[in-house]
Parts: C-alpha cells; structure tokens; sequence
C-alpha cells in the first residue's frame, strides 16, 4: 500500500519568539546529557550520554559490555533499551562490542510481556533490531525466527498498536507512571526506523502522546485521571517519571527533577528522557503552546478504553470516559468509575501546582478481588491477588492510594464533581480513604459537614454526605469512612475565580444540597455555587440543569485544544489559529495557520 | 533434529516427564545457573530434573511432547516448539496468539496442534508454520484447556469459562457440549475408555461424562473442594482418578467418581494445579502446586514427598 507523507508548514510569523523557546529547549538537551553523563549506573541511558559527550567513554564501553549480558532487567525493557542505546552510540563502540549486543538478541530469551506497554518496548526493540541485522535466519535470534520475519511481526504489531490507539486509544492511557514505556521507544522508532512510513507513525505516536499529555498538563504536573498509576506518583504528582518529559519538552516546571529531592522520581536511575533529548525529534511549537498556554479554563474530554478484558465480559474494550477541567490555578478530574484497569486505576483528583509535593486531594475505595484480576489477567482467579501483590507491593492492602473500584461512580461538571460509593455487604475493605496533604495551608471542617482546604490561592471544598474518621499519617490526613454507602460533593475554586477562601467558603456554603433520596437510590441533587443543578445517582443517569449526560456522546478527543471524532484515527490539535492535524489513516500531518 | 527426539523418548522406552513452572516466590529476574522457571524434564521418575531450553521467564503454562518427541510449550509469549529436546525452540505463533494456557497435539497425526488461550482458540496443521483462530460458535473466547478425541480426531473438547464446548469438525465450528454456564477449567479423557471424560469446575466441582460428553453427571460426593484445576486418570483403571484442588489439595476416587476422598497427606501446598500418574509405574504420581513446588507420591496419591521447585508454581504435567 502506498502511503504518503505530507507537511504543510506555513512559517510563523512569530518566529523570533520560537526561536528562543526552541533555544531553551536546546539548553535543557543539552543540560540532561550532560547530568546523566556523570552518573555511573549500568542504565542504557548513561551509557548513551557519555558516549555522546565523549566523557568517560571507557567507562560507557565498560558498562555496555556488562549489559549485554545482564538478565536483570525484564525482556521488553532490555528489548528496545538496548538496542536503542547502541543505534545512539554505535560509532563510538568497537565491533566486538557491537557483537555482543547483537549476541544478546540470539542467546537471551526475551519475555513479550501481558501489558501493552510491554509489548511497545518489545515490538520496538525487536523491530529495530531486526532492522539493524537484515538477512540473517532464525538461528541467530532467540525466538528462532528470522529477520524478515521478526521485521514483518514487530512491524505489524506496532502497525496495529498505532491504529487502536488513535481510533478508541490507549489502554493504559495518560499515565505518569507508564508514560516513558511509550514515549521512549517511540522515539527510539522515530529516530531509527528506516521505512520512511513507519518513521511517520513514530512521529504521529509521539505528537500524539504529548498533545495527549499537553492538555491535561499543569506546570509539570499530569493532571486529571489516570488509567494507571504507582501510589507514589498519584500523591505526589511531580515525582513522576513523565515529569522530566515536561520539563524537557514544555520546559515545566522551571526546576530540574534530579535536583529537587521532595519531587525525584523513585528511581533515580530513571533517565529515559535522554533519549529524547539524543534525538532529532522536535516537539512541534503547537504542542508546548497548549500545554503551557492557561489563559483561559477549559473542559477536556475523553473517550479511551479499558484494558483488554478476558474474562467476565462481552466486551474487550469497553469505552472509558474521561472529564477534565483545566485552570491555571488546577485540574480537577475524573474517570466515569467501575473497573477501566486492574490495580492501579487513579479515579479523580485535584491537583494544585503549589510548588509543595503531595499536591493532591482525592478519594478512593481501596478495592482488590481476585475476580479483578481474572478480567485481565489468565491465571488462577483464587490466588491472583496474592501474585500481584509480590510485584505490587500494596494491592491488598487496605490503606492503598490506587485503585479501581465497581461501587465508585463519579460525574463531573466543571469544577464540580460528585463521587458515589455504594459498597456490597461482605466487600473486601468496607470502606473508603481520603487523601489529604499535611502541607495544606489550610483546612477546616465545617460543622455543615464540609471540610475546606486552601493552598495558596486555590481552594477545594467537600462534602461527606456519611462522615469519617481523621487520622494523621506521615505525608497526609487520611479521611476513613466505613459506610458502605456514601457520596461526596467536591468544589474547587481559586482567588481568580471566587476572590478570598472566605467568600468560597460562604458560597458553597449556600449551595443547595438534597439528599433526599441517597439511602433510597444513592442520589444526590445539588446546586453548587454557581447555581449548576446537577443530579447523579449510582448506576443512574447524569443530569445537569435537568439535562441528561449521555456518556457515549464523548468524542475521542474533545476540547479546545484537541478535537478527534471517536473512531476516526485523525486528531486535529488547535491552538489559537494555528492548527495540526495527526491522520492516522493515511500517515500525513498537516500543519497550517 | 527429528531423530534426536526420537532417541529421546522411544530408544529406551522410558517415561519423559515435563514438567511446566510458570513462576515461583524465588524467581528474580536474575537468571542463575539454576533456573527456577520453564521447562524442566525428567527421565528417571522424577529423581532427577533438567532444565529444558530457555532460562528466563516468559510464562510457560504447559509443555507436551508428540509421539516423535518435538516438544510443544504454551506460555505467555505464543506456543513455542523445539525439536531437539528444548536446547533451542522457535516461537511458532506472531503476536496475534498469546497467554497460550495449553497445547493439545493430535494424537493421530502430530503436525496438528491445538492451543487454548485467553483470546480463543488456534490451530496448526503444518508443525506450526502457520496458526488458525478457530473461534465459530466460541461465545466467549477464554479458554484453559483442549483435548482431542483419541477416537475420532475430528472431535476436539474445548473447556472455557461458559462450558464444555465440542467442535465435531476439527475445530472449525464449536458447540455446547454440556455444563453450560459453568466456568470449566479442565477437560481429560479417560486413557482406557475414550467415551468417558471429566470436566473439572471453576465453583462447582467434578463432572464426568461416559457418552462422549453427550450426558455429563455432577459427581461432587465427598469433595469438599469445588474449584477443581487439574484431573489425572489411571492409565489402565478408569475407577482410579485424581483431582486437583484450589485449598483441598489433591483428592481421589477409586470407584470411577461415585465417592472422594482427600489424599493430601505430606503435601506442602493445598493448591493442586497439575497431575500426572505415571504410565510405567501408575503409583507414582506428582502433584504440581501453585507456589508449593512438586510432589510426588510413590503409593497411589496415599502419601507425598516434597519432590523439587521449592516454592514453585508448578502449572503443568505431562509425560511420553
């Protein structure tokens, strides 16, 4: 099939304006290599920014070599790290180095993975690899196939990967966790592919895993709901790993991740974005432009899928929906609820970007069933909870900071959202945490039943329609509630919208609250502080100012910034007059102003 | 390469086992000299095992040999198959096959292979080279376990988790061949008596059926265990069957399933996931379980040993 590829750029006439943020892009490359380069862990990414720098290149030499034998690292993370490193390097490197990576594909077994992360990093590796060894048989690789055919399956993986995720989209979408599984091995593909087409798609991908990422974005902050997420990075938003991408590429936050212990990621080692900062890859202007630009609020939809169910359902991917809204002040958002992921799912939250870690306030019910597991994953349902917590660590724990949860349901208009909880008798962990942070410049709770939290300017307010329990614990206030039905009511607001936290507070203290029928039906009726009637109940109809919310009318993408119709494999990214638009289909972008 | 496999299993008439562990507590991604996951084989009765192939982890569920001795290994990253005893194996399937929980070989003729996964079910007439998803009159496409009628080769059993399904054409179309609804999560049929076969549950215990799975018959009497993972049959006695439990371990029938009885004494784990009685010598029998290793019995499922894989999960049995 032929396809073709065009670009239309029509130059800005802004040009100067570019030409420095592109400069200070330069400078954060340029800067991130030159950090990672003085490292000394055995991590594909310091190999390749030493080699770069030429700086303590025998040391990079010495620490590939011992990668090309190291088992320690899970197959598909080896699969695309390596052979990305040694694309990057590979002048630099003698030949019998350069025969031990390629070794490394023949004689290591490389596990495929059940993720769909997984498989991007395998896929990627191997297709690369593949590429850079042309012709050889299935002797020389470890899954016995041969080039050709390790080309012909990487590629129509990726191929098929690249149409789903623009059409009903990613599985494991906007994840500050598992965002670097994706975006680095897209640009390891941009960079290496030689097929002129599968280098479009790469590039396709990647604009669409930072618009994606752009609009729900906040001063380094991945805002709003995630598909999944490590407890770590939910409660402290910028110790995640896709934090270093937005420095690097929207050039927030101001500071440097590394430098900053309170906002490190985990795992120091975690330099992935070195390879974007090795590439040629430029992130198009219309990209930083929406993340960065907060002029003005905005709501942002979502229509993206559940993770492929196996069991226990009809369906492999149902729809998961997606409500964000977005100031310069925060982000409230919401995923509608039930199961959408295993594990990980991170519901709704508020994140405010204070400059203080643990900028966030949410509320979760901290589900684990075997039966969960099974709907994603094929061993034995009676003891998968007790697998997943060898590699999880916390999926059984009862004060656990992720999860999904079938008896949490939220509805979200604006800064206003209403979270349902309806518990079976009998559930595993009866009942419902929040997480408030200790560094709160303020919260009070109301004798009318809410509790009012300020942080610089910005305010939130909720509502416990059952009250809970406070209990102080390292970072946070945890709020417990044991009844098994309960909903809550959150309002967020700022000085820019509601002038002082007292005249917030005086506002939505007025707000109508019915509850008439919540121990009947779990419903809710309210009217929040800007007169916005809203009526939800569990497993009912989403209503406001007495209109119904038909969830299935969400695009794939719909908002200010990024428009997409559900199903179409074409995005149209828009800022101001200047617009781009990602055609999947026939792997074209278009760029015009 | 053929010739080596037949070497293998045929030149001294001796039992093959192969044993599967899909993962174990003492599994780091750190591969040592002394593998813990994959396939291990032995051919002294389980005194003694080898590790078979690769050594790092990519899920292997179930590995069977055919009657030239090429082995065939269901795991996560697709069906592999290895014709020179697992020193090197090629993965069959691309990326559209995968979570292979069980590889079914014709018994007829080896160059079909049947593969049951979690997205339906597959199949091979040319040694692999090319796979088929068979999935006309497949509900729901989970499915843990395939069995090929040693009668008529056209028969296949399908266990998934709405029922027992039967494909009368090799699997090209499938249908409802009893405990519809039931979450199935093995199908055997009887070595001796090809009519008969056993359906173990999800929830609901033991089904046996002696019509060639026309007519199956809850057999539950004395089994307090309903989630029953894995069925072993006496080579030459269709009274004698085994079943293995999730909690209960392993239990035994000695009069062809009308009463059960719980024989797990010595057994570390009361997880049950796999069975085999030896054809040579049927009261050796191993038990695999789940993050318990493998056991082995040497009087007829009475009394276990601990036999290897500490802390294992020992997924699947088979042996040639």
């Amino acid at each position: 099939m032929k396809t073709t590829f065009t670009i239309l750029l029509v130059l800005c006439s802004a040009f100067a304006v570019h030409a420095q943020v592109d400069s200070l892009f330069e400078a954060r490359r340029a800067r991130l290599i030159d950090v990672v380069s003085r490292e000394q862990e055995k991590s594909p990414y310091v190999i390749a920014s030493k080699i770069h720098k030429a700086f303590e290149i025998d040391r990079a030499l010495v620490l590939l070599d011992s990668l090309t034998y190291d088992k320690g690292i899970g197959g598909m993370f080896y699969s695309y790290s390596l052979i990305g490193t040694y694309l990057f390097t590979k002048d630099a490197i003698p030949d019998s180095l350069r025969k031990k990576v390629r070794l490394a594909y023949q004689n290591r077994m490389m596990y495929r993975g059940d993720t769909e992360n997984h498989w991007v990093m395998y896929y990627t590796g191997l297709y690369l690899a593949a590429q850079t060894w042309p012709g050889e048989t299935g002797e020389t690789w470890f899954n016995g196939k041969s080039s050709k055919e390790n080309l012909r399956e990487a590629g129509g993986w990726l191929n098929e990967w690249f149409r789903i995720s623009s059409t009903i989209g990613q599985g494991e979408f906007d994840s500050p966790t598992y965002f670097i599984t994706f975006v680095t091995p897209m640009i390891a593909l941009y960079e290496f592919a030689a097929d002129p087409v599968m280098k479009v798609k790469a590039q396709l991908m990647l604009d669409l895993l930072f618009a994606d990422f752009a609009a729900e974005h906040l001063e380094g902050n991945y805002g709003g709901a995630h598909s999944r997420d490590y407890p770590e990075d939910i409660i402290n938003p910028l110790g995640a790993p896709s934090t270093m991408w937005a420095w690097l590429y929207f050039g927030e936050p101001k500071f440097e991740q590394w430098e900053e212990t309170r906002f490190r990621p985990r795992n120091r080692g975690g330099w992935e974005a070195v390879f974007g900062a090795l590439s040629s890859y430029r992130l198009p202007a219309i990209i930083r432009n929406i993340a960065t630009d907060r002029s003005e609020s905005y709501v942002h939809t979502e229509t993206k899928r559940v993770r492929n169910i196996i069991r226990f359902g009809k369906e492999k991917n149902p729809p998961a929906f997606k409500y964000t809204y977005m100031t310069k002040d925060y982000v409230l958002g919401s995923l509608h609820g039930g199961i959408l992921q295993p594990i990980q799912q991170h519901t709704w939250d508020v994140t405010i970007p204070t400059g203080k870690p643990y900028n966030t306030i949410f509320t979760l019910h901290p589900y684990y069933s075997g039966s969960e597991l099974g709907m994603f994953f094929p061993e034995e349902l009676k003891f998968l909870s007790e697998e997943v917590d060898r590699y999880h660590k916390v999926y059984t724990n009862p004060g656990k900071w992720n999860s999904s949860s079938p008896y949490e349901q939220t509805f979200q208009h604006r800064n206003t959202l209403l979270v349902l909880y309806k518990l079976e008798k009998g559930v595993m962990q009866p009942h419902i945490d929040g997480f408030f942070p200790k560094n709160l410049d303020e919260r009070v709770v109301d004798s009318k039943g809410w509790v009012f939290c300020r942080t610089d300017d910005t305010y939130v307010g909720l509502y416990f329609v059952k009250p809970g329990e406070w209990t102080e614990e390292t970072v946070n206030w945890r709020w417990r509630s044991r009844a098994l039905n309960n909903g809550i009511i959150v309002e967020v607001g700022s000085e820019s919208e509601d002038g002082s936290f007292q005249t917030f507070r005086t506002k939505v203290l007025s707000a109508r609250i019915d509850l008439k029928d919540f121990d009947r039906k779990n419903a809710i009726h309210y009217t929040n502080r800007h007169g916005i009637e809203m009526q939800f109940s569990f497993n009912g109809p989403r209503v406001v100012n007495r209109r119904e919310i038909n969830l299935k009318d969400y695009q794939f993408f719909d908002g200010p910034f990024i428009q997409s119709k559900w199903g179409s494999g074409v995005i149209t990214i828009r800022y101001k007059n200047h617009s781009r638009v990602l055609d999947f289909t026939r792997a074209t972008i278009q760029e015009s102003h | 390469m053929l010739f080596a496999g037949l070497v293998w299993f045929s030149a001294e008439a001796q039992e093959t086992i192969l044993m599967s562990v899909l993962n174990s507590r003492k599994h780091r991604l750190n591969v040592s000299d002394n593998p813990v996951v994959g396939v291990f084989a032995s051919t002294d009765a389980g005194n003694s095992w080898e590790q078979r192939g690769w050594k790092e982890y990519i899920r292997t569920f179930y590995t069977e040999a055919d009657e030239c001795g090429v082995l065939w290994s269901a795991c996560g990253n697709g069906v592999l198959r290895s014709t020179d005893q697992g020193t090197r194996w090629v993965i069959t399937t691309g990326w559209e096959v995968t979570e292979v929980l069980k590889v079914a070989v014709d018994p007829s003729k080896s160059s079909t292979v049947y593969a049951a996964t979690a997205y339906g079910i597959f199949k091979t007439t040319d040694d692999g080279r090319t796979w088929r998803e068979k999935k006309i009159g497949l509900a729901l496409p989970f499915t843990s376990d395939v069995v090929v009628d040693r009668s008529n080769r056209n028969r296949v059993f399908a266990a998934t988790e709405v029922g027992v399904l039967l494909s009368a054409d090799g699997g090209d179309s499938w249908k409802t061949a009893g405990l519809n609804g039931l979450g199935v999560r093995a199908v055997v049929q009887d070595p001796s008596n090809s009519a008969r076969l056993w359906a173990g549950t999800q929830d609901d215990g033991i089904f046996g059926t002696t019509d060639g799975g026309t007519t199956w018959k809850r057999m539950n009497d004395g089994l307090q265990h309903k989630t029953v993972y894995t069925i072993a049959v006496h080579p030459n006695n269709s009274s004698l069957v085994y079943l293995g439990t999730h909690g209960g371990g392993v239990y035994r029938t000695e009069n062809g399933g009308r009463k059960w009885e719980r024989r797990s004494d010595g057994l570390g784990n009361p997880d049950v996931h796999s069975l085999l009685v030896l054809k040579t010598n049927p009261n050796t029998v191993f038990a695999g379980t789940l993050n318990g290793g493998l056991f082995r019995s040497a009087d007829g499922g009475n009394t276990w040993q601990f036999n290897s894989q500490d802390e294992g999960q020992v997924w699947g049995l088979s042996s040639k």
